[in-house]
């Protein structure tokens, strides 16, 4: 029962919480600009890069910052990067087909991976090293509890930042002005356009919104693995698509449903369910993901938040 | 100024017009191994170097070219790359993917139908063995798994590992060196508990470490380190799931004690490709590595010089740079008979093979004498942490 709360549970939902920032990102610019931004992932690894860089430096002045300090400068500039790659790649595509943007977005993807390769170079680099144990007071207070679980610090982290983010977010959703209009605009750009609502400002916010939330999503990734690769935000990509599809398209709130759902369903197919073997070989985690996507498409493109369907 | 102008724009076309010796080079300069992969690269350039230094290619002397190309240890991108250095660069043979995978594909849709050269400087995936269907094409200077795997079993055995779960990414070095490691350590007498694929480059392993570290104590894991097998050890190590670990090249690297620790890696063993340092020719390799600062011992490093070495070689023997060939050359100048040329002796070989005499390479990892699926017999060597660092041992 532990075992499988403790290696399969509580690990699901932290890929989970990876996963749904992210999403989020992704299902607001499908929502409000109406395109899949193929450079989502690679904005999310160059954050994790920026804030590795900004905790060396402060290292070299013989400061130690925690990743979710260091994480508060990294996302201005992951903003300015994702207002600059607006302004100059994809506003001039803006009045054209969605597919030329979308293809903007692609090269935006190969180039930002290009540079990161060219600035940090193609090696990994340690963000903690060593291994985490898990936290004793946390063991302890729950062993006198009667339970047994098992949380190193790095995902306590990740689950509080989580919370926090998101519970930001429906503040700002649902409480701020600039946070109604984007609903507005995500419903129905041209009702929300006659309505005197001030577009422009309504995609920069969102810009901004993604950028902080692909900024930690990056940064949780990086605390969970340990190490930066210039490749890992393009390999979450998909769940992070999958996700955004589950929980409907221009739904926040569905997309952190989406993300957590296909987490758990990652690492709880390798549970064995049935006899002593995986339910479904660990091979195949990547795809379980992509499965859920492709049914949702087809039983319900809408999503389970009532979501744009294309 | 005219005049020098003209004179500059007559020079550069007569340079490009003159026939240099090129051949193309993918490296998995990217991807998951970098880091193997850079001393690997510097080990081809300096044989190139060494070539060029003494005589260059040919009576006239042309310059012998090493095009690099980045095949990042991923099949699509090693067709890509090897695309281009056929067809755009012109190339005369491949030394290079690093990957077995990489190497598989590449030569299975380009090089093979494009009668081109494979020479691989460490692909070693058992199924390169079998996969030239009819043809010459497909070389190596590394050692099959076929016989790692072998190694490795016997390794585990020597050090009382009678029963152990197998941990394999899903693709063709690491699935098919698992596969040769299972059933040699099931032969010698060991259970195998658990024997499960995982997918590379997941954020998590949890769930997989957890379902097969019930069944052992013991992990055989056969991935690469740069595309989940760090992940998948500090995930082990995290949970308690494994105490003792072995594997093998794919995650022999010093990112290994970088992110890990290596107070966490005295249970580890990997084995490697290894050189027999005791040869006249590793002593004539480690002083030209010496000099030019490439770690001599380092995986698969000697591999590569010998490859690059041996493709020079091949190429002087058959007279011209054509494709057809190189094959053939390539089996004379690397066995027997013929008089013993050691790493670095360009000029001496050149002379032999001008005289019309014949040669034989006796390479930096190895005799490199090409059997008739043009694999090579090899030694490895086993790694484990000593004083924080990696100790390499010959095994075999």
């Amino acid at each position: 029962m532990w075992e499988f709360v403790n290696y399969y549970f509580i690990p699901g939902l932290v890929l989970g919480c990876i996963y749904a920032l992210g999403a989020i990102g992704i299902t607001l610019t499908f929502g409000i600009l109406r395109f899949a931004n193929f450079a989502h992932g690679e904005i999310m690894m160059s954050g994790a890069y920026l804030t590795w860089t900004v905790m060396a430096i402060a290292a070299g002045a013989g400061l130690t910052l925690h990743p979710l300090v260091a994480m508060v400068p990294a996302a201005f500039l992951v903003i300015l990067l994702f207002l600059g790659t607006d302004k100059f790649f994809y506003k001039p595509f803006r009045k054209e087909d969605t597919i030329k943007v979308v293809m903007a977005s692609f090269g935006m993807m190969l180039i930002i991976r290009s540079a990161v390769q060219m600035i940090w170079g193609p090696n990994q680099i340690t963000f903690v090293r060593g291994i985490a144990k898990p936290n004793a007071t946390l063991s302890e207070i729950t062993s006198n509890m009667g339970l047994q679980i098992l949380m190193p610090n790095k995902h306590l982290f990740i689950f509080a930042g989580t919370i926090i983010l998101v519970m930001a977010l429906g503040y700002l959703l649902n409480r701020t002005r600039i946070g109604k209009a984007m609903r507005a605009v995500s419903d129905s750009p041209d009702l929300a356009h006659v309505t005197g609502i001030n577009v422009d400002k309504v995609i920069n916010a969102t810009w901004i919104v993604g950028g902080i939330c692909a900024t930690a999503a990056g940064v949780f990734l990086v605390m969970d693995t340990q190490m930066l690769e210039t490749t890992m935000g393009f390999r979450m990509l998909l769940p992070m698509f999958a996700a955004a599809i589950l929980g409907g398209i221009g739904k926040p709130y569905g997309a952190v449903a989406g993300g957590l759902i296909i987490g758990l369903a990652e690492e709880l197919s390798a549970y064995p369910w049935i006899g002593d073997t995986p339910l479904l070989s660990p091979g195949y985690k990547t795809g379980v993901a992509f499965a859920i996507m492709v049914v949702m498409l087809i039983v319900r493109p809408q999503g389970l938040f009532k979501g744009r369907s294309f | 100024m005219k005049n020098t102008l003209m004179a500059t724009a007559a020079t550069l076309l007569a340079t490009s017009a003159m026939a240099d010796v090129n051949i193309g080079n993918p490296m998995a300069m990217t991807g998951p191994i970098p880091d193997l992969n850079a001393p690997i690269a510097a080990a081809v350039d300096l044989a190139a170097a060494n070539v060029n230094a003494q005589g260059g290619m040919f009576a006239d002397g042309e310059a012998f070219n090493v095009i690099r190309a980045d095949s990042a240890c991923d099949p699509v991108a090693a067709v890509d790359a090897v695309t281009k250095l056929i067809n755009v660069n012109g190339v005369s043979a491949i030394v290079g993917p690093v990957c077995s995978g990489a190497t598989i594909a590449q030569a299975e849709s380009v090089s093979m139908p494009a009668g081109v050269v494979t020479l691989s400087v460490s692909a070693s995936s058992p199924a390169i063995t079998s996969m030239e269907d009819g043809t010459d094409l497909v070389f190596r200077a590394a050692a099959s798994d076929a016989y790692q795997g072998v190694a490795l079993a016997e390794l585990a055995i020597a050090n009382g590992m009678s029963d152990i779960a197998v941990s394999y990414a899903n693709d063709d070095y690491n699935a098919a060196i698992a596969a040769v490691f299972v059933e040699a350590f099931e032969g010698m007498g060991g259970t195998i508990s658990a024997n499960e694929a995982h997918e590379p480059n997941k954020a998590s392993y949890r769930s997989e470490v957890a379902t097969i570290g019930a069944s052992s104590e013991n992990l055989a894991l056969f991935s690469y380190y740069g595309s989940g097998g760090i992940t998948l050890m500090r995930n082990a190590l995290e949970t308690g799931a494994f105490a003792n670990f072995i594997g093998a090249d794919g995650m022999l690297s010093d990112e290994l004690i970088e992110q890990l620790g290596a107070e966490n890696l005295m249970t580890s063993t990997f084995t490697t490709s290894a050189s027999d340092s005791s040869t006249p020719s590793f002593a004539a390799w480690q002083a030209i590595a010496d000099e030019a600062g490439v770690p001599a011992a380092d995986p698969f490093v000697a591999n590569g010089y010998d490859a690059t070495f041996m493709m020079a070689l091949a190429i002087e023997h058959a007279g011209s740079d054509d494709r057809e060939a190189i094959a053939e050359s390539l089996r004379a100048i690397a066995s027997g008979p013929g008089e013993v040329i050691l790493p670095g002796q360009w000029a001496e070989a050149k002379a032999i093979l001008a005289a019309g005499g014949d040669i034989n390479y006796e390479g930096a990892a190895g005799n490199q004498d090409f059997d008739e699926n043009g694999d090579v017999a090899g030694n490895f060597s086993k790694s484990t942490i000593v004083d924080g660092a990696w100790a390499a041992e010959l095994i075999q």
